[in-house]
């Protein structure tokens, strides 16, 4: 999986690409590391070129959702794929997450 | 088709023979949403078997069986470890569990798949996909 960073305003754009799975679950809650240090962090995921997530790909986005939650920030989803959001309501775990379609809506959001 | 594979308890090779048994299911026509339901399932069961069953023990093996024919395509993948009751699993959307980073593999494969089964004390599942209906779908 490749992660990319941007930053709009105080928001922070992680930008992902690829599967979110066993195998790229490490490297998804290693990105946050660093974020998790700051209060008040603000964080979107943009899901656009994410394919395909496992039980492993979900419990790294609630573990990340949590930690994010301990210092205060706040973090929500854009552009996921209808079979990645199946996935999400069949789990429940669409509770969990806020979603956007678009960018502009989730930043509104914050 | 029938695709039997013994597999090391390598839990970073099962993408890559994952990925495989896809490619040579491709001449059953599946749709997107058939194709990524099995590669869901697949994925759980088969680390599953590598990690909860095997302990990732290089020493044990997992076997897997996929059969396919025009209607159906049953999944069965076997470890040698200690076996577990999957009755005692508990359901991962009760809400005092959503929130757990853990425990929704069989819940997702139960949930996708047409029909499961568990024998050999936990050690065997056994998971079947109807192949009837549209397979133009899901894009």
């Amino acid at each position: 999986m490749d992660i990319k960073f941007e930053k709009i305003n105080d928001i922070r754009l992680i930008v992902l690409e690829g599967e979110l799975n066993m195998e790229s679950a490490h490297k998804f809650k290693e990105t946050f590391k660093p974020i998790l240090k700051e209060r008040n962090a603000k964080v979107l995921i943009d899901f656009a070129k994410v394919p395909f997530i496992d039980s492993s790909g979900i419990a790294a986005l609630i573990e990340v959702c949590q930690n994010l939650g301990k210092v205060n920030g706040r973090m929500c989803l854009c552009h996921v794929n209808k079979k990645i959001v199946n996935v999400f309501e069949i789990t429940k775990v669409h509770k969990l997450f806020k979603m956007f379609e678009s960018h502009q809506e989730a930043l509104r959001s914050f | 088709m029938l695709i039997e594979e013994k597999l090391p308890s390598d839990p970073d090779r099962a993408p890559v023979f994952i990925e495989a048994w896809l490619r040579r299911l491709r001449p059953l026509g599946l749709n997107d949403d058939q194709v990524f339901g099995l590669k869901l399932c697949l994925q759980e069961a088969l680390i599953n078997a590598i990690k909860h069953g095997n302990k990732c023990n290089k020493h044990l093996a997992v076997w897997v069986k996929i059969a396919a024919d025009p209607r159906c395509l049953a999944v069965e993948i076997t470890d040698q470890g200690q076996g577990f009751d999957p009755g005692a699993v508990p359901d991962p959307t009760a809400p005092e569990n959503i929130g757990k980073n853990h425990g929704r593999g069989i819940y997702l494969i139960r949930q996708t798949m047409g029909a499961v089964d568990f024998s050999n004390g936990g050690r065997t599942i056994k998971m079947v996909m109807p192949l009837t209906g549209d397979r133009s779908g899901g894009h």
